[in-house]
């Protein structure tokens, strides 16, 4: 692997962030809106107030972590319609006539989505304590969930990738790639209490162990708490086997 | 022994030394497709044999669907034949593509930049990949932008350009690299005519830095302008090969076109 390709390659997906517009709003526009709306509107309220017992905080300080997951959930988007555009304007086969290699590829991809995934974390954070949402969290959780959103990020290239392969066309990713980020939207992110049911759908979503070890941070539990290594463990092994299967599935069926 | 047997014999690795006069050989290439999407199969390459002499410009000409694009596809890699060999640079296709991969460019029928970047950032990014140095980026960028009169539009962004000064880009970022070998693949479709002519002339300045150009075209007047040699190809099959001049005289024809008409029955347009 040849350092000068992957950082190319890296140069243009980050120039993307500032001269795609898709990429620009669902990357840094939606989570800032998301912070600032819902900061703003439940910023003040407490939750015993809205009904949840045995709870002691301000309900934004509850979604802040929900928020966090969502928005690197959401990076699927851009990864999705990128890999489809390059392939519907011929740029995967023209790359693919130089000595390029699919693995410098895919790394650039891997290394600026994480950077992209930094950012965007970075940014939620600042405003989220500006507004009063991360009261708890210790500096060691704020690194801690710089981890594993980084972790998290492999889940939803594998998630773009699979999209980008399903998909005939850009406009049919921007569809289809909403499968997957529905049902772990609305069942998997944290952001408001559901019945425990709903548990057993939400094992097999990577954003649960996501928003799950993020919310144990952000509420200071103790990091010899088991639960949130069993998380990132879990995230670990799901972010795996999605990147691994997106690149396969891409690879096989996606760059024609 | 066929000549197809002999290469295959020799180990298949580099089989034209530097006293070889061939840059191309391709020897009894076949394609077909046979995906589960096509109910018969499709014979877009049927066993052709040609090679490309180094130095050389060489057109691919016939009309569209004649097998032009199967063949370039073959030769940089993006598709494998079927049946025969292809050679190119002395490396086999199917088996030291990475080599032949270092000693191309490629102009593809799409013209293939990312339009969210300018012009600069689009050969940059090429040049890049094949891992050429920075400040000779640059010095061969300023030149390549400068012959194809790019250089005012060079900041700008690609999705705001013509689809003339596309296809000059397209050209620019397959030249960067500065290969010995171009695959140029119908490079002045939907140029207007005074571009097309300037592109012509950029082309035909290629020949004085020794490249060799593989050219495909459906523009009978563009072979004949640039080609030292032309193959006609049509239902996948070579009909003709041999210098445009040549090719008239032994017809006995006004041009290329005619001579596609008398060999196959039809225009090379009537396909288009």
């Amino acid at each position: 692997m040849k350092r000068q390709r992957i950082f190319a390659f890296v140069k243009i997906q980050l120039k993307s962030l500032i001269k795609v517009p898709t990429a620009l709003f669902v990357i840094l526009i939606l989570p800032v809106a998301l912070i600032l709306i819902f900061g703003f509107a439940f910023g003040s309220i407490y939750v015993e107030d809205y009904g949840w017992t045995g709870q002691d905080g301000y309900l934004f300080e509850f979604m802040v972590p929900g928020f966090i997951a969502i928005s690197g959930l959401f990076m699927a988007i851009p990864v999705a319609l990128s890999f489809s555009e390059d392939r519907e304007q011929g740029m995967l086969k023209r790359i693919n006539t130089t000595p390029t290699t699919a693995a410098e590829f895919i790394v650039s991809h891997i290394i600026s989505n994480m950077f992209m995934a930094i950012i965007q974390v970075a940014i939620i954070f600042i405003l989220a304590f500006l507004i009063g949402g991360m009261r708890n969290i210790t500096p060691v959780g704020i690194l801690l969930s710089f981890v594993i959103m980084i972790i998290f990020t492999l889940s939803t290239i594998g998630f773009g990738l699979i999209t980008a392969t399903v998909s005939k066309s850009a406009k049919a990713a921007g569809g289809i790639v909403w499968i997957f980020l529905l049902p772990q939207q609305l069942l998997a992110s944290n952001l408001y209490p559901l019945p425990p049911e709903t548990q057993i759908v939400t094992m097999f979503m990577p954003l649960y162990y996501a928003s799950d070890s993020l919310s144990l941070l952000f509420f200071a539990v103790e990091l010899t708490n088991l639960r949130i290594w069993w998380d990132l463990l879990i995230l670990v092994a799901f972010s795996l086997v999605l990147i691994i299967a997106g690149i396969l599935l891409f690879k096989k069926y996606g760059r024609a | 022994m066929s000549k197809s047997e002999k290469l295959e014999g020799s180990n298949n690795e580099i089989i034209f030394g530097s006293d070889n006069p061939n840059a191309i050989e391709v020897i009894d290439l076949t394609k077909i497709f046979t995906g589960k999407k096509v109910i018969e199969e499709v014979r877009a390459v049927d066993g052709i044999s040609f090679s490309v002499n180094k130095g050389e410009i060489f057109g691919l000409l016939g009309p569209n669907g004649a097998g032009k694009t199967t063949t370039i596809n073959i030769l940089v890699g993006l598709l494998n034949q079927t049946e025969g060999n292809a050679f190119v640079g002395g490396y086999n296709v199917k088996k030291n593509l990475n080599k032949i991969k270092e000693l191309i460019g490629v102009c593809p029928q799409q013209a293939s930049v990312y339009q969210y970047l300018n012009a600069k950032e689009n050969i940059e990014l090429f040049g890049n990949l094949h891992l050429v140095k920075k400040e000779v980026i640059n010095e061969r960028m300023e030149k390549f932008l400068d012959l194809l009169g790019l250089t005012k539009a060079a900041n700008r962004s690609a999705k705001k350009y013509s689809g003339g000064m596309l296809r000059q880009l397209n050209l620019i970022v397959a030249l960067i690299s500065d290969p010995p070998i171009l695959f140029l693949d119908e490079p002045t479709v939907g140029m207007d005519a005074r571009v097309r002519r300037a592109t012509w002339e950029f082309i035909n300045s290629l020949k004085e830095t020794n490249k060799t150009v593989v050219l495909t075209t459906h523009y009978i007047e563009e072979a004949e302008a640039l080609c030292d040699r032309v193959a006609i190809i049509d239902f996948g099959k070579l009909v003709a090969l041999g210098p445009p001049k040549e090719l008239i005289e032994k017809h006995n024809t006004k041009d290329l076109e005619e001579v596609f008409l008398k060999i196959t029955g039809r225009r090379i347009m009537e396909g288009i």
